[in-house]
């Protein structure tokens, strides 16, 4: 079985579309299992998902070249460490403008490393154009899109609109009600650690809300994980 | 049809002064491959970018597996030189002996393509001493190839080295560089004054240069390595090297764009003589 290391870019053209938090899901997904994870936070002004992870998340100013090169030359490193680029909606267009002008994904894939796009879909035109531009653009690349239910409602319309999208796969990530929100926001909150620890200070009853919010959201992860495995077994070619 | 310099009294002298330079005859009908081409590339003026465009040029042609020599006129030290040694030697194109180094073998050479990187300040007279050599002659019997790629500064008295020029380069295949390095404009905000330059003057063409960041750049300096050496993240001396993907990755795309550009004006067809070009 071939192993690669896996480099997620959680992305979307468009503000509040759930991207960091999308970010902080799979970063919190791989902690929970133990595993060694890598961020990568492209928001110098408010970086939220930093703010989660400090210690295993970096601060990267894409306009810059210095960021660039902390970026792009880490995400190419085969080591077996899946990192996570939560690519600010201001950053998204020099981001891709970036990937495009050196080659990334060619590269990658020599390297052994396999970029896997994270598009948080929302309700406008531009956003499903968006995506087919990067699909048409980097056609050997996985695309998974992301709905966020809370942030990005798609109305009733939903699965007719994910149907246009240029991709088969997707994550749900499912609605919050106010006060369980509210409380997923604390930066000191783990999910991790929250499945086999609770704080003793929190409700009981948000407690519940957001272990039933997360489990359905780290089976999709785990099952796109087992996927990705099979995938890549070579006696299954 | 414009007038070649005429050359003054003192000049004359030096010419007469001068031992007969001995230019082997190339057949009319080579083969393409074989008919010698020199490739100028200069400006009077300096920081242009020259050396740069040169280094490129050398690499394209590497690239497109056309064996090249190259001369460096930034005496005693080139730059050129320093980043292609294997290929280069530093000459002074006021020496008899180092013109002759150059024309006389353009055709006797085994290696049929010469570039020579024009030191600043050195472009006129460079002209001058090809003319005094009967180079340009040649050229216009079709015995030789003469490509000229004059760098642009975005100054009017680098666009006023347009004109210097032409009168030198009626045979040759004469190109403007617009070398846009530095963030250069060429006037392009100035339809008067850009007309006036570029819209007059009968070239082959024009080229442009586009931008490497600074960052790329320096490090290319730094390593005192070919950009295509640095690309394949190799030193000087050919072991492996530890450069930044990224910047190895803006310099492959500006040579690819630059390469694009080559393309663009069937540089190869130029050198190889094809008809069409």
């Amino acid at each position: 079985m071939s192993r690669r290391t896996l480099v997620f870019v959680a992305c979307s053209p468009h503000p509040r579309s759930g991207v960091s938090t999308t970010a902080r899901l799979l970063t919190d997904f791989y902690l929970s299992r133990l595993t060694e994870v890598e961020g990568f936070d492209t928001d110098p002004h408010a970086p939220r998902y930093h703010e989660w992870f400090p210690d295993r998340t970096r601060v990267i100013d894409t306009a810059d070249i210095r960021g660039q090169i902390s970026l792009f030359d880490r995400l190419l490193v085969d080591d077996g460490v899946p990192k996570i680029v939560d690519v600010w909606q201001r950053a998204y267009d020099r981001f891709f403008r970036t990937v495009k002008e050196i080659g990334f994904v060619e590269e990658a894939h020599l390297r052994g490393v396999e970029p896997i796009l994270l598009f948080h879909v929302d309700p406008t035109d531009s956003s499903l154009a968006s995506a087919q531009s990067l699909s048409a653009a980097w056609r050997d690349v996985s695309m998974v899109v992301v709905q966020n239910e809370g942030a990005a409602p798609l109305g009733a319309y939903a699965h007719e609109t994910l149907a246009h999208y240029p991709s088969t796969r997707k994550f749900v990530v499912g609605p919050l009600d106010g006060a369980v929100a509210k409380a997923l926001d604390e930066p000191d909150l783990s999910l991790s650690r929250l499945l086999v620890s609770p704080p003793p200070e929190m409700s009981i009853v948000i407690r519940a809300a957001l272990k039933a919010w997360i489990a359905p959201i780290f089976t999709q992860f785990r099952s796109f994980e087992l996927r990705q495995e099979l995938d890549g077994a070579k006696f299954l070619k | 049809m414009a007038q070649r310099p005429t050359k003054d009294s003192k000049q004359s002298s030096a010419r007469e002064e001068r031992p007969p330079i001995v230019r082997e005859k190339a057949p009319p009908l080579a083969p393409p491959r074989g008919r010698p081409t020199l490739i100028l590339v200069g400006a009077d003026k300096g920081g242009v970018g020259k050396t740069t465009i040169a280094r490129v040029l050398l690499d394209y042609l590497a690239a497109n597996n056309v064996l090249t020599r190259a001369f460096d006129t930034e005496t005693p030290r080139g730059t050129l030189y320093r980043f292609h040694p294997d290929q280069t030697s530093v000459v002074d194109l006021t020496s008899t002996s180092d013109q002759m180094k150059i024309i006389d073998t353009l055709a006797t050479a085994e290696i049929k393509v010469s570039v020579v990187d024009v030191r600043a300040g050195g472009l006129e007279p460079a002209l001058q001493a090809l003319q005094d050599t009967g180079f340009l002659e040649a050229v216009a019997e079709g015995e030789v190839g003469f490509i000229l790629f004059h760098v642009l500064g975005s100054s009017i008295a680098s666009l006023d080295e347009i004109a210097e020029v032409a009168p030198y380069v009626e045979d040759a295949d004469y190109f403007l560089v617009k070398n846009h390095v530095n963030d250069t404009t060429f006037f392009e905000w100035d339809p008067v004054t850009h007309r006036k330059y570029f819209e007059k003057v009968e070239t082959a063409g024009e080229i442009t240069i586009p931008k490497l960041n600074e960052l790329s750049y320096e490090q290319v300096e730094i390593a005192g390595a070919p950009f295509s050496t640095f690309v394949a993240n190799r030193t000087a001396e050919g072991e492996p090297a530890d450069h930044s993907f990224v910047l190895r990755g803006y310099v492959r795309t500006w040579q690819n764009r630059i390469a694009d550009e080559f393309d663009r004006i069937h540089l190869l067809d130029r050198i190889a003589g094809r008809e069409g070009a």
